[in-house]
Protein backbone atom coordinates (compact mmCIF):
# COMPACT_ATOMS: atom_id res chain seq x y z
CA UNK A 1 0.00 0.00 0.00
CA UNK A 2 0.71 3.52 -0.76
CA UNK A 3 1.28 6.22 1.53
CA UNK A 4 0.08 9.41 1.02
CA UNK A 5 3.12 11.62 1.12
CA UNK A 6 2.52 14.28 4.10
CA UNK A 7 2.12 17.88 2.71
CA UNK A 8 4.39 20.16 4.70
CA UNK A 9 2.87 22.63 6.91
CA UNK A 10 2.92 25.83 5.74
CA UNK A 11 3.65 28.92 7.75
CA UNK A 12 1.04 31.45 6.97
CA UNK A 13 -0.89 33.77 8.78
CA UNK A 14 -4.75 33.00 9.14
CA UNK A 15 -6.02 36.42 8.10
CA UNK A 16 -9.60 35.47 7.57
CA UNK A 17 -10.49 35.94 11.77
CA UNK A 18 -8.70 39.25 11.52
CA UNK A 19 -10.94 40.11 8.55
CA UNK A 20 -14.06 39.22 10.31
CA UNK A 21 -12.85 41.22 13.57
CA UNK A 22 -11.55 44.42 11.65
CA UNK A 23 -14.84 44.26 9.13
CA UNK A 24 -16.99 44.09 12.61
CA UNK A 25 -15.16 47.05 13.92
CA UNK A 26 -16.24 49.03 11.01
CA UNK A 27 -19.61 48.20 10.94
CA UNK A 28 -19.70 48.85 14.54
CA UNK A 29 -18.36 52.25 14.02
CA UNK A 30 -20.95 52.94 11.18
CA UNK A 31 -23.36 52.06 13.15
CA UNK A 32 -22.34 53.76 16.87
CA UNK A 33 -21.50 56.95 15.20
CA UNK A 34 -24.44 58.27 14.90
CA UNK A 35 -25.77 57.64 18.37
CA UNK A 36 -22.52 59.51 19.50
CA UNK A 37 -23.18 62.75 17.27
CA UNK A 38 -24.93 65.75 18.73
CA UNK A 39 -28.07 66.54 16.98
CA UNK A 40 -30.65 69.67 17.11
CA UNK A 41 -34.53 70.71 16.82
CA UNK A 42 -34.63 73.80 14.92
CA UNK A 43 -36.10 76.56 16.66
CA UNK A 44 -38.01 80.27 15.51
CA UNK A 45 -35.92 82.80 18.00
CA UNK A 46 -38.36 85.23 20.26
CA UNK A 47 -40.29 87.22 18.15
CA UNK A 48 -39.14 86.32 14.88
CA UNK A 49 -41.54 87.29 12.71
CA UNK A 50 -42.64 84.91 10.01
CA UNK A 51 -43.93 85.86 6.54
CA UNK A 52 -46.95 83.42 6.40
CA UNK A 53 -49.83 82.70 3.72
CA UNK A 54 -52.05 82.17 5.75
CA UNK A 55 -54.29 84.28 7.80
CA UNK A 56 -53.02 83.59 11.26
CA UNK A 57 -56.15 84.87 13.23
CA UNK A 58 -58.14 81.66 11.48
CA UNK A 59 -55.87 79.34 11.67
CA UNK A 60 -56.20 76.83 14.78
CA UNK A 61 -53.61 77.63 17.93
CA UNK A 62 -51.08 75.72 19.61
CA UNK A 63 -49.82 77.69 22.23
CA UNK A 64 -48.54 76.01 25.26
CA UNK A 65 -47.36 77.99 28.36
CA UNK A 66 -44.95 76.50 30.72
CA UNK A 67 -45.26 77.89 34.75
CA UNK A 68 -42.22 77.84 37.26
CA UNK A 69 -44.89 75.84 39.33
CA UNK A 70 -45.00 72.62 36.86
CA UNK A 71 -48.05 73.20 35.21
CA UNK A 72 -48.47 73.24 31.30
CA UNK A 73 -51.62 75.67 29.83
CA UNK A 74 -52.17 74.49 26.19
CA UNK A 75 -54.08 77.57 25.18
CA UNK A 76 -55.17 78.90 28.46
CA UNK A 77 -56.25 74.99 29.69
CA UNK A 78 -54.29 73.59 32.09
CA UNK A 79 -52.63 69.90 31.12
CA UNK A 80 -50.65 67.41 31.91
CA UNK A 81 -48.05 66.36 30.18
CA UNK A 82 -50.48 62.86 28.93
CA UNK A 83 -52.99 64.78 28.08
CA UNK A 84 -50.67 67.46 25.65
CA UNK A 85 -49.33 64.35 23.84
CA UNK A 86 -52.70 63.02 23.29
CA UNK A 87 -54.07 66.71 22.24
CA UNK A 88 -51.33 68.06 20.90
CA UNK A 89 -51.59 65.76 17.75
CA UNK A 90 -55.54 66.08 17.22
CA UNK A 91 -54.77 69.88 16.98
CA UNK A 92 -52.05 70.20 14.40
CA UNK A 93 -54.35 67.76 12.70
CA UNK A 94 -56.47 70.68 12.36
CA UNK A 95 -53.90 73.22 11.72
CA UNK A 96 -52.94 74.71 8.57
CA UNK A 97 -49.51 75.98 9.57
CA UNK A 98 -48.79 73.26 12.51
CA UNK A 99 -47.07 75.54 14.43
CA UNK A 100 -46.25 75.47 17.97
CA UNK A 101 -45.54 78.36 20.05
CA UNK A 102 -44.05 77.64 23.51
CA UNK A 103 -44.01 80.39 26.24
CA UNK A 104 -42.66 80.17 29.86
CA UNK A 105 -42.04 81.56 33.35
CA UNK A 106 -38.63 83.15 34.07
CA UNK A 107 -37.75 80.22 36.12
CA UNK A 108 -38.94 77.60 33.99
CA UNK A 109 -35.63 75.21 33.76
CA UNK A 110 -34.22 74.28 29.63
CA UNK A 111 -34.61 70.68 29.76
CA UNK A 112 -38.33 71.39 30.41
CA UNK A 113 -38.84 73.22 27.34
CA UNK A 114 -36.71 70.80 25.16
CA UNK A 115 -39.31 67.92 26.28
CA UNK A 116 -41.70 70.00 25.35
CA UNK A 117 -40.92 71.04 22.10
CA UNK A 118 -39.88 67.34 21.29
CA UNK A 119 -43.31 66.55 22.01
CA UNK A 120 -44.55 69.14 19.65
CA UNK A 121 -41.84 67.88 17.13
CA UNK A 122 -43.77 63.87 17.98
CA UNK A 123 -46.57 65.14 17.37
CA UNK A 124 -46.32 66.52 13.65
CA UNK A 125 -45.28 70.10 14.66
CA UNK A 126 -43.68 71.84 11.42
CA UNK A 127 -42.37 75.01 13.21
CA UNK A 128 -41.68 75.46 16.76
CA UNK A 129 -41.56 79.13 18.15
CA UNK A 130 -40.09 80.18 21.67
CA UNK A 131 -41.69 83.27 22.78
CA UNK A 132 -40.58 85.44 25.50
CA UNK A 133 -43.65 86.31 26.61
CA UNK A 134 -45.83 87.03 30.02
CA UNK A 135 -49.33 85.55 30.76
CA UNK A 136 -51.96 87.57 31.18
CA UNK A 137 -52.35 87.57 34.79
CA UNK B 1 -0.48 23.61 -9.75
CA UNK B 2 -1.46 27.03 -9.20
CA UNK B 3 -2.94 27.90 -5.84
CA UNK B 4 -6.05 29.02 -6.11
CA UNK B 5 -6.71 30.49 -2.61
CA UNK B 6 -8.33 34.47 -2.61
CA UNK B 7 -5.52 36.86 -1.26
CA UNK B 8 -7.48 38.54 1.49
CA UNK B 9 -4.11 40.19 2.41
CA UNK B 10 -5.02 43.87 0.88
CA UNK B 11 -8.52 43.56 1.78
CA UNK B 12 -7.64 43.33 5.62
CA UNK B 13 -4.90 46.14 4.92
CA UNK B 14 -7.99 48.25 3.86
CA UNK B 15 -10.77 47.27 6.91
CA UNK B 16 -7.71 47.84 9.50
CA UNK B 17 -6.91 51.35 7.46
CA UNK B 18 -10.45 52.44 8.03
CA UNK B 19 -11.20 50.86 11.66
CA UNK B 20 -7.89 53.31 12.08
CA UNK B 21 -9.17 56.17 10.18
CA UNK B 22 -12.13 55.87 12.05
CA UNK B 23 -10.74 55.75 15.05
CA UNK B 24 -8.56 58.79 14.94
CA UNK B 25 -11.58 60.69 13.18
CA UNK B 26 -14.62 59.88 15.31
CA UNK B 27 -13.18 62.07 18.09
CA UNK B 28 -12.54 64.78 15.95
CA UNK B 29 -15.83 64.86 15.20
CA UNK B 30 -17.83 64.33 18.07
CA UNK B 31 -15.64 66.80 20.56
CA UNK B 32 -15.56 70.10 17.34
CA UNK B 33 -17.15 71.73 20.21
CA UNK B 34 -15.32 70.69 23.33
CA UNK B 35 -16.92 72.45 26.41
CA UNK B 36 -18.70 70.08 28.71
CA UNK B 37 -22.27 70.51 28.14
CA UNK B 38 -24.82 68.28 29.26
CA UNK B 39 -27.30 68.36 26.30
CA UNK B 40 -31.17 67.51 26.77
CA UNK B 41 -32.35 64.24 25.33
CA UNK B 42 -35.41 64.20 22.71
CA UNK B 43 -36.84 61.57 21.15
CA UNK B 44 -36.84 63.42 17.34
CA UNK B 45 -33.94 64.96 15.71
CA UNK B 46 -33.00 66.84 12.77
CA UNK B 47 -29.49 66.23 12.05
CA UNK B 48 -27.10 68.91 11.61
CA UNK B 49 -24.72 67.96 8.27
CA UNK B 50 -23.02 71.20 8.14
CA UNK B 51 -20.63 73.66 9.29
CA UNK B 52 -22.13 75.64 12.12
CA UNK B 53 -21.98 78.90 14.54
CA UNK B 54 -21.99 76.93 17.93
CA UNK B 55 -22.75 78.88 20.45
CA UNK B 56 -22.26 76.98 24.02
CA UNK B 57 -24.01 77.98 27.25
CA UNK B 58 -22.62 75.79 30.39
CA UNK B 59 -24.55 75.50 33.97
CA UNK B 60 -22.61 77.41 35.63
CA UNK B 61 -23.16 80.51 33.05
CA UNK B 62 -20.40 80.32 30.81
CA UNK B 63 -20.64 81.38 27.08
CA UNK B 64 -18.72 80.52 24.64
CA UNK B 65 -18.91 80.61 20.26
CA UNK B 66 -16.93 77.84 19.14
CA UNK B 67 -15.14 77.43 22.30
CA UNK B 68 -13.85 80.71 22.52
CA UNK B 69 -15.34 82.48 25.67
CA UNK B 70 -17.50 85.45 25.36
CA UNK B 71 -18.31 87.00 28.54
CA UNK B 72 -21.48 89.52 27.62
CA UNK B 73 -24.50 89.41 25.49
CA UNK B 74 -23.46 92.32 23.53
CA UNK B 75 -20.28 90.71 23.29
CA UNK B 76 -22.32 87.78 21.93
CA UNK B 77 -23.93 89.68 19.55
CA UNK B 78 -20.69 91.06 17.68
CA UNK B 79 -19.03 88.10 17.57
CA UNK B 80 -21.92 86.40 15.96
CA UNK B 81 -22.87 89.94 14.14
CA UNK B 82 -18.92 89.16 12.05
CA UNK B 83 -19.35 85.70 11.42
CA UNK B 84 -23.10 85.86 9.79
CA UNK B 85 -21.55 88.73 7.63
CA UNK B 86 -19.33 86.31 5.63
CA UNK B 87 -22.78 83.74 5.98
CA UNK B 88 -26.14 84.86 6.53
CA UNK B 89 -27.49 81.57 6.13
CA UNK B 90 -25.04 79.75 8.16
CA UNK B 91 -27.13 77.73 11.35
CA UNK B 92 -26.33 79.03 14.81
CA UNK B 93 -26.46 75.92 16.94
CA UNK B 94 -27.47 76.94 20.89
CA UNK B 95 -25.64 74.27 22.55
CA UNK B 96 -26.81 75.07 26.55
CA UNK B 97 -27.01 73.23 29.77
CA UNK B 98 -29.86 71.27 30.13
CA UNK B 99 -29.70 72.77 33.54
CA UNK B 100 -29.54 76.10 32.65
CA UNK B 101 -32.78 78.37 32.94
CA UNK B 102 -35.00 78.61 29.50
CA UNK B 103 -35.01 82.29 29.97
CA UNK B 104 -31.20 82.61 29.78
CA UNK B 105 -31.17 80.73 26.62
CA UNK B 106 -34.22 83.02 25.57
CA UNK B 107 -31.54 85.61 25.68
CA UNK B 108 -28.76 83.82 23.87
CA UNK B 109 -31.38 83.22 20.93
CA UNK B 110 -32.76 87.08 20.95
CA UNK B 111 -28.91 88.03 20.72
CA UNK B 112 -28.52 86.01 17.93
CA UNK B 113 -31.22 87.07 16.07
CA UNK B 114 -29.90 90.58 16.60
CA UNK B 115 -27.29 89.40 15.13
CA UNK B 116 -28.47 88.36 12.15
CA UNK B 117 -29.16 84.77 12.48
CA UNK B 118 -31.48 82.87 10.16
CA UNK B 119 -31.52 79.48 11.13
CA UNK B 120 -31.66 78.79 14.75
CA UNK B 121 -30.95 75.24 16.53
CA UNK B 122 -30.69 73.78 19.64
CA UNK B 123 -28.35 71.28 20.12
CA UNK B 124 -29.46 67.83 21.88
CA UNK B 125 -28.47 64.33 22.30
CA UNK B 126 -30.75 61.07 20.89
CA UNK B 127 -32.62 60.20 23.54
CA UNK B 128 -31.60 56.38 24.94
CA UNK B 129 -33.55 54.13 26.83
CA UNK B 130 -31.38 53.19 29.88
Amino acid sequence: MRRHPVEPRRDELILTSLVDIALCLVLGFLVAMPLFFETGIFVSAPGVARASGGDPGTDVKANIFLTDDGRILLNESEVSIEQLSDLLPKLLDRSRERRVVVATDDQVVYDRVMKVLDLAKQSGAADLALLRKRRAP
Amino acid sequence: MKNANIDILPLAAVALTLVLIMMVVSPLVVTRNSTPVILPETHTSERKVENDLTVSYTVDGQLLVDDKPVFTLPELESTLQVQLLRDPYVLVVIRADKECLHSHVLDILAAARHAGALRIACATKKYREG
